[in-house]
């Protein structure tokens, strides 16, 4: 059974829909509102907040912690200067992505890493030779994330650190409301300007209160995971257990993915110290990756003509989607599966993130896909477009 | 380059390792941690006066192979003197002496019963038979099933034939016991406890096992289908001429030389650094360490991919024996037959005494009543000790290297008073003849020759390790790692002393360099 996250009492007091589903083993709120809209507009256009305590959470220290951590991750994080995050993967031996996170190096010897899946055994795996601890922090660490072009007002507002020069990707401590201590990151899973906010679990509530309360003039809205899931889509970010699967879980070869398969690729760093996986990746980048993941327009004309042949009007998921579905080539051979998508109500258009055979993953390959229309299955064509669609200036500036 | 190769560990496997390299002309290079070569069969001073001739001191699996291709003949290896005897001593009762001659064992098992000294009769040719098809897989590299080719089908073709040859019935029986507990197999044949206990005791020697645990069974048809008889002059025999071997084919011997690490580079070895932070280059590192050791100790975590890493860490290297040697002023004598000297004794009255003794070891306690395996080594070598005194050298089954309230000092003296204890049942007043005496617990014999575990047979010979000996990825003596080796009783045909996993290394390195 699920337990509250610190943030509880205040996320349920909002949440009107009673729309809750479980997360990493949280209590996690869908939507605040019967449908996400507000959410997701408020994501987009002004700022939303979510607690994503549930984000599994591990704090590394010690001498060798940076040889330690670049040991196990495929990109070389020797390189990360104090305070700076980077996004990554770790892989088996065979180069297949188990999970895909940030590490973030606080001080010389002290790194904080984030994981979809709880992989805390793995780290624990990997110590032997090294003079680091490695500590599951999960639950005892609060974490609300603030994400939309007025983000940045909001905590400048709210906190002592200098918003205006934290960067893309960048960390720094903070006093929140002039008591709290908190660790803000400039990062974020909506593709948009935004920061992650941690703190120690008691402060959680202060937090949350007085985020609200210099959110308002902004604003600031509660948000949950539906609005945040079509931004990620429109972000094109991956999301594992349903874009690629965690190659530790996977019972066949076919359903495990190398970075380059993900996208992942530049986050690679071959020319370095050994590290789990290394091998196989030269070898994958040498030979090209089977599979590319890619983003698909999804042709609207058509996909209304499908529907218009029953007397009725085009059928949208009122959300994201996570049902994979087939993609065929115009000879009717598979080659592929979509594995999310989402009507971007920005874009106003009918997206979908998809892995398909490297020969058909070129941009401007028209692909076609599965939909199921009265019952019956028909396929629809789809554009191979470059991800991310939607990518404002201001997630950098 | 300074060696074409580096062998790690100057026991009777890296010796014969080493030297079947260095025949052709290659600079080879052993270094030895201790002071004293011979590794498991280092013979050495435990007390004043008093020398025992190593940790292990059965030497009847050599093999003849190895003696001819290592010319050991020519280095004072001379064949054993028949008959051998193994002594089981009763506390009321004659008990049995099997020996090498048939006829013998044969009229002693007939003091017990004539239904079994007949079986035992059948029993051995059986086993003769069976030995034609088992030898054969124990003198040759180890075939890799995940990766047959065709090459290894010609190679394996005439074992197939071997077994063939079998017939039907044999042919069951060689499908149906290995996975057998020794126990219910020796029960099928002979009705004698005490007869059923001296056969089974080797098949468990070493082991994390009981006569009731599965797959004993392999581990006596391993021992009776290469057993070729001791040599004279035991262990130290064997160590010496394998030395002489050694540095008469131009092989380097550094002792006091204990290895920090194996460098790699690239995933290619580059040499090693010993402790005192000398670094010495070569082509090839080949370890007669144990895997555990080898991997987990010598070389960074940083060049072993995970996989075989948990490999490694799963490699169940539990270690079980003890040794103690005892010195005597006054020769050993038994109970059951007084006045008569043994050099090779085995305690166990009945199956379900070696059994008792390996349940405590399930739950990290040591044997109230160990099973005691005595080598006498005085019998034949009387200057190993004071003129009219004796040394006894005894493997201790069971202790186990996790004993639960720790190896301190007077868990260590109870184990000797247990070994002394148990010994004084068969014979009495033995007790009193005790001069000075030396307890080696698991975690001892761990710190002394570096054996993870403190197993005596570089891991324990379960089915699945004998199988894919050590960890599948390096069953064929080369490793994921290029130019590291393992020769060690890590690899197949597995432990004791035999020099077999030393040499067939040695063939596998040559041709991988042809």
């Amino acid at each position: 059974m699920p337990i509250p996250t610190p943030f509880h009492p205040r996320t349920s007091e909002f949440c009107t829909s009673l729309q809750w589903k479980e997360w990493a083993g949280y209590y996690a709120i869908r939507s605040f509102d019967v449908h996400f809209d507000r959410e997701y507009y408020a994501f987009r256009h002004a700022a939303g907040m979510i607690d994503v305590t549930p984000l599994y959470k591990y704090d590394v220290r010690g001498p060798d912690a940076t040889a330690y951590l670049n040991r196990i991750v495929v990109r070389n994080i020797a390189k990360l200067k104090q305070n700076q995050v980077a996004y990554l993967c770790w892989c088996d031996d065979d180069g297949k992505v188990i999970d895909d996170g940030t590490v973030t190096r606080f001080e010389e010897d002290y790194y904080r890493v984030t994981s979809t899946d709880p992989d805390f055994h793995w780290f624990l795996r990997h110590m032997r030779g090294f003079d680091v601890t490695v500590e599951n922090i999960t639950d005892e660490v609060a974490a609300l994330s603030v994400q939309g072009p007025n983000s940045r007002d909001v905590l400048r507002d709210v906190c002592d650190a200098d918003m205006d020069k934290l960067k893309f990707f960048r960390t720094t401590k903070t006093r929140v409301d002039g008591g709290i201590d908190a660790r803000i990151s400039r990062t974020g899973y909506t593709g948009d300007l935004g920061y992650e906010i941690w703190v120690k679990n008691d402060d959680a509530l202060g937090l949350w209160d007085a985020l609200m309360a210099a959110g308002e003039p902004h604003g600031l809205v509660p948000a949950g995971l539906d609005a945040m899931d079509v931004t990620r889509i429109e972000a094109g970010f991956i999301l594992n257990g349903i874009d690629y699967f965690n190659a530790l879980h996977s019972l066949i070869e076919r359903r495990k993915a190398s970075p380059y398969e993900l996208s992942l690729g530049w986050a690679v760093h071959l020319k370095r110290d050994p590290f789990i996986g290394q091998e196989a990746l030269r070898h994958i980048k040498k030979d090209g990756p089977p599979r590319l993941f890619v983003g698909l327009d999804i042709d609207w004309p058509s996909f209304e003509r499908l529907f218009a042949k029953h007397g009725l009007p085009p059928e949208v998921h009122s959300g994201g989607w996570r049902t994979g579905v087939p993609i065929y080539d115009s000879g009717g051979n598979f080659i592929g599966q979509a594995t999310s998508g989402a009507w971007s109500p920005l874009l106003k258009k009918n997206l979908a993130l998809a892995t398909v055979q490297a020969e058909h993953g070129h941009i401007g390959n028209t692909v076609h896909l599965e939909v199921t229309v009265e019952y019956e299955r028909k396929t629809v064509p789809a554009t191979i477009v470059p991800k991310p669609f939607f990518d404002p200036e201001r997630m950098k500036a | 380059m300074a060696y074409d190769v580096i062998v790690i560990g100057a026991g009777h496997n890296g010796l014969a390792c080493a030297t079947i390299l260095a025949k052709e002309a290659r600079r080879v290079l052993i270094v030895e941690q201790r002071d004293v070569i011979g590794g498991l069969c280092a013979g050495e001073e435990f007390h004043p006066g008093y020398r025992h001739t190593g940790l292990l001191h059965d030497t009847s699996g050599l093999r003849p192979w190895l003696v001819e291709e290592l010319g050991l003949s020519g280095h004072g290896l001379k064949p054993g003197p028949a008959p051998h005897r193994v002594f089981s001593p009763q506390t009321d009762g004659p008990g049995l002496v099997l020996s090498s001659v048939p006829d013998e064992s044969v009229a002693e098992i007939a003091r017990h019963s004539d239904r079994d000294a007949r079986q035992f009769q059948v029993f051995g040719t059986f086993l003769g038979r069976l030995r034609k098809v088992i030898e054969p897989l124990l003198n040759k590299t180890p075939v890799n099933p995940s990766d047959l080719g065709v090459g290894d089908f010609f190679d394996l073709a005439p074992h197939g034939i071997a077994a063939r040859r079998l017939g039907k019935r044999d042919m069951m029986e060689l499908l149906r016991i290995p996975p057998m507990c020794v126990a219910d197999w020796l029960r099928e044949w002979f009705e004698t406890e005490l007869l059923n206990a001296s056969i089974a005791g080797p098949a468990i020697s070493g082991g994390w096992t009981g006569p009731w645990s599965p797959g004993t069974s392999t581990n006596f048809l391993m021992q009776t289908s290469t057993w070729n008889g001791p040599g004279q002059g035991g262990v130290a025999a064997v160590v010496s001429a394998l030395e002489n071997a050694a540095t008469g084919s131009g092989v380097e011997i550094r002792t006091g030389a204990a290895v920090k690490r194996i460098d790699i580079e690239q995933g290619a070895v580059r040499g090693i650094t010993l402790l005192d932070g000398d670094e010495i280059e070569a082509r090839s590192v080949v370890s007669s360490c144990d895997p555990r050791t080898t991997f987990l100790d010598l070389i960074s975590p940083r060049e072993l991919s995970h996989k075989l890493e948990q490999y490694v860490r799963d490699y169940r290297m539990r270690g079980t024996t003890a040794k103690v040697h005892l010195a005597l002023n006054r020769p050993l004598e038994w109970a059951s037959r007084p006045g008569e000297q043994f050099e090779y004794i085995r305690t166990g009255e009945e199956l379900d005494d070696l059994e008792r003794a390996f349940d405590a070891v399930k739950y990290r306690q040591r044997s109230e009543r160990p099973v005691l395996e005595v080598h006498v080594p005085t019998v034949a070598r009387p200057d190993l000790a004071p003129q009219g005194h004796s040394v006894a050298s005894v493997l201790v089954h069971f202790a186990p290297h996790h004993f639960e309230e720790g190896w301190s000092d007077s868990a260590r003296e109870a184990l000797g008073d247990a070994v002394v204890d148990e010994r004084e049942r068969y014979a009495p007043g033995a007790r009193d003849l005790v001069v000075g005496r030396e307890v080696l617990t698991p975690v001892d014999i761990e710190k002394r020759y570096g054996l993870a575990g403190g197993h005596i047979y570089h891991g324990e010979h379960g089915l699945d390790q004998l199988i894919t000996r050590p960890v599948p990825g390096c069953t064929g003596y080369a490793t994921p790692l290029d130019g590291l080796y393992l020769c060690g009783s890590g690899c197949h045909p597995g432990g004791g002393v035999t020099g077999a996993p030393g040499a067939l290394a040695a063939h596998v390195i040559q041709s991988s360099r042809q």
